[in-house]
């Protein structure tokens, strides 16, 4: 679906021509080992380079620009996949053919460029007023998650369940390592990604493929780098503490479940794993969903995730909490009984047909289609949905019942009210 | 069957009125494996009191059960209609709000099965007190939810703040005492008043034929029978133009306060192209003065009264409007001060230049969000129940002159129509 080209060592473009969109969607990745120090610094450069840069060195000059471009998305980001970190930058702008006047899309290459290679410095470094500013709104980018009980209490359960592990590092690191960022250190970390990180550079849209990499080769000028090679985690973290309970001033308790699986992305099982999964408690047909709730009204939500990348499977749901033990108790038994074999027809087939739905659905999108893309090609095979229907189709009741025995409960964290 | 062609959107939408009065879109998107499904009652948590169908007296519900309503469509006798959708591979949900109820699918496959599914599903409802009763813990949970978030409960106060009597200061999902009182005869005496098919629309997006699509629909209709579309009456008392409190803080367990600042709406009776251009007007004020690129946001941004979680919208239905702006704040005070005096002072600050620039966004905007089948089946859907067009949006705003935003805006400048509400840390945790 990609067409892939080589623009230095380490710096691959990746095009796609599709008519599907009235817009054109760019988005650039850079990509370095994930570490506390290394999130926070990538984290408030991400910031840095959004607020400003050489051309517009105030934040509202830039913001009017991109306005006057027809409201272009631009936006620099921090998230991490695996062992990885990844500052990103996504834009997308409107195609021209839709437009009365005006032709935006070489500006917007222009403004690229712009964003990524003429930074905002100041005697060499970044602008110290600004970083520090970055810096605060990153520290409270890290303290609201206080603030909402569902995200802190899933935060929580992650730092007990892998503490010390790529798992359990923010990719916007913490309040402690932001704090150590000075603007020399950032300047250091802003020179190592444009030189030294492993880069991915995506367009999708009704655009010329020929031309569009030619003037992407000239607005990103990128060396040749030796992109360092990020491995798997390899140390063997285990959960601190089976049960912990927490307490705030709230009504509704959180009880969040961290279950363990050998089986990870791009593994023999990955696809039994993601059956597991969704017959668990992936969607409104799941044992979880109708028993939890249907059945037992115990809450409004009750549901399971799986963490390819670390080989996890999270359990959350909102519960009375008086009813703690209750629920526990249910969502255990629905774990027994898949291990047990209890494992219909119907529930394989609804969760096949909604994963096949499910990734033709994100590659409606851009950006999904980009994802996926993104994270499949590193599996060394041409992607495509057929191919992966048709693991889910040979995944059996066994295959299944094999995987939940695999699974293992390691912690429960359970965040409720002072009375409780 | 109806075509109406949007030329420079490159899109080509088809309508039909069916006999029984429901309303049929289908827009259908060439190169797309998606095709999103919705199907929406003109029927929110605002319709608390109404003259029943076949009845000549108005009667006022427990709140909260427009909400509890479109939960209870999903159970029949025979299960579950989630298990259908699944089985058909279609990812369906609803949901309520102040306005409407919509049910909705999205899917990639078996699109006719699962579209008969969801036409079957919300015109058959089943509803005994045993299921009523079972599905009171559920909801209560989903109350109690809303409760613990510091966020919902700012929008909701600001909102109480404004309101004396309009029922959009009651929280849609009602609460735990209110839906305590919710019974099968009230179900049946909302659903009978409000989910006659002329109350309805059905909206098709995606990777299909239209005049089969259609065909199909209609087939489905005809072999139904609904009694004659009657006109539904809705009351509402006098709701005055100036707020109901001027100011109001709740502390809850947060590190951080948080606050907003209301503007009434006092011009809540437009429909059709006058609302579309007045509430385009209005939003398109409140980006010039609040957006990112002003003058305000650099202001506020530089000294620290905001973080990224400043925000600022306009909401307007028949009956009810307001614009909400605010954010995180340590200083949440000072923010008020400054967010009112940009108001205050709105005349001055409008200029030519930002309107054009403002003006670009948001085209940009609407083009981007074309992209998107969600957006086109919600919010055509919220226009035509005003009776606007979501297609009429690009080339309105084109039009609009900056005495227009500057005279929209003054329907929501007025020194009564401001309200405060906080939400502080509670004294406890306090820094």
């Amino acid at each position: 679906m990609f067409l892939s080209t080589q623009l230095a060592e380490g710096v691959n473009l990746h095009i796609r021509q599709t008519t599907q969109f009235k817009t054109v969607s760019f988005s650039i990745k850079f990509r370095a080992p994930l570490d506390q120090q290394s999130a926070a610094e990538r984290a408030v450069l991400s910031n840095v380079l959004q607020h400003s840069n050489g051309k517009f060195k105030k934040s509202a000059e830039f913001r009017s620009y991109l306005d006057d471009l027809f409201g272009t998305v631009l936006y620099f980001d921090a998230s991490k996949r695996g062992s990885e970190h990844t500052l990103l930058l996504n834009v997308e702008t409107v195609n021209d053919q839709y437009l009365q006047q005006n032709k935006v899309f070489n500006e917007v290459l222009d403004l690229i460029n712009t964003a990524i290679f003429e930074p905002n410095l100041e005697n060499g470094t970044f602008v110290p007023s600004i970083v520090e500013r970055e810096k605060e709104m990153v520290t409270q980018r890290i303290q609201s998650i206080f603030d909402d009980k569902t995200r802190y209490a899933q935060y929580r359960l992650t730092q007990i369940l892998r503490p010390n592990h790529p798992a359990s590092i923010s990719a916007s690191g913490t309040i402690d390592t932001v704090k150590q960022i000075t603007p020399e250190s950032l300047t250091k970390t802003y020179q190592a990604m444009i030189n030294e990180d492993k880069v991915d550079i995506y367009v999708v849209g009704d655009i010329d493929v020929e031309a569009v990499q030619k003037k992407l080769t000239e607005a990103l000028p990128f060396k040749d780098r030796k992109a360092k090679e990020t491995q798997q985690d390899t140390n063997e973290s285990k959960a601190e503490k089976e049960y912990t309970k927490e307490q705030q001033e709230m009504k509704q308790g959180k009880l969040h479940i961290g279950f363990s699986t050998p089986v990870r992305f791009g593994d023999e099982d990955y696809a039994k794993m993601q059956i597991f999964n969704g017959v668990f408690g992936g969607y409104a047909h799941s044992k979880l969903f109708m028993n939890v709730r249907e059945k037992e009204s115990l809450a409004y939500y009750a549901s399971s995730s799986y963490n390819s990348q670390y080989g996890l499977v999270y359990v959350v749901s909102g519960i009375e909490p008086s009813n703690e033990k209750k629920a526990t108790d249910v969502i255990k038994e629905q774990l027994e009984a898949m291990k047990n074999g209890e494992i219909t027809d119907l529930e394989l087939t609804q969760t096949k047909a909604m994963l096949v739905n499910q990734l033709k659905e994100t590659l409606d999108l851009a950006r999904g289609q980009i994802e996926i893309y993104d994270q499949y090609k590193d599996l060394g095979e041409t992607f495509s949905v057929d191919t992966w229907k048709e693991r889910w189709d040979q995944v059996t009741k066994e295959d299944v019942q094999k995987m939940a025995s695999q699974v293992q409960l390691e912690a429960v964290y359970f965040l409720c009210g002072k009375e409780a | 069957m109806k075509t109406i062609e949007f030329k420079q959107l490159d899109e080509t939408l088809f309508y039909k009125k069916l006999p029984n009065g429901l309303d049929v879109y289908i827009l259908p998107k060439k190169g797309f494996s998606k095709t999103f499904v919705t199907f929406t009652t003109k029927y929110g948590s605002i319709d608390r009191t109404f003259v029943p169908i076949g009845e000549s007296e108005a009667i006022t519900v427990p709140d909260g059960i427009a909400h509890f309503l479109e939960h209870k469509m999903f159970e029949k006798e025979d299960g579950d209609v989630f298990q259908q959708f699944s089985e058909a591979g279609a990812s369906a949900n609803a949901f309520t709000s102040f306005t409407r109820t919509a049910y909705l699918f999205s899917a990639t496959d078996h699109i006719y099965k699962s579209t008969e599914t969801l036409l079957n599903f919300v015109q058959e409802p089943y509803f005994t007190e045993k299921t009523v009763e079972k599905e009171k813990g559920i909801i209560g949970q989903e109350i109690t939810m809303y409760d613990d978030q510091a966020d919902w409960r700012l929008y909701f106060g600001a909102i109480e703040n404004m309101y004396h009597s309009h029922p959009v200061k009651i929280d849609i999902a009602g609460t735990i005492e209110s839906i305590d009182k919710i019974t099968a005869e009230h179900l049946y005496t909302c659903y009978n008043t409000f989910y006659h098919p002329s109350n309805m629309l059905l909206f098709v997006v995606g990777a299909i034929d239209p005049t089969e699509m259609m065909a199909f629909i209609e087939d489905n209709q005809n072999k139904k029978e609904f009694s004659e579309p009657v006109q539904i009456e809705r009351h509402f008392e006098e709701e005055p133009t100036c707020v109901a409190v001027k100011e109001r803080e709740l502390k809850m367990d947060v590190q951080k306060a948080k606050v907003y600042v209301g503007l009434k709406a006092k011009q809540t009776d437009l429909k059709g192209d006058e609302m579309l251009k007045h509430e385009l007007s209005v939003q398109i004020a409140l980006e010039c003065l609040y957006g990112r690129a002003s003058n305000f946001y650099t202001d506020v941004y530089e000294n620290g009264l905001i973080d990224e979680s400043f925000a600022y919208d306009f909401s307007l239905e028949k009956g009810y409007g307001f614009a909400l702006i605010g954010s995180d704040s340590a200083q949440p005070d000072q923010l008020v001060t400054k967010i009112k005096e940009v108001i205050n002072n709105a005349e001055s600050l409008l200029t030519s230049d930002s309107l054009e620039r403002v003006k670009r966004k948001k085209i940009g905007f609407y083009l981007r969000a074309l992209n998107s089948m969600e957006f086109i089946a919600n919010q055509f859907t919220r226009y035509e129940f005003n009776e606007m067009n979501l297609f009429d949006a690009v080339p309105v705003i084109e039009k609009l002159t900056l005495e227009d935003v500057t005279e929209a805006l003054k329907t929501i400048q007025g020194e009564e129509q401001q309200t405060v509400f906080k939400v502080l840390p509670s004294s406890e945790r306090a820094q």
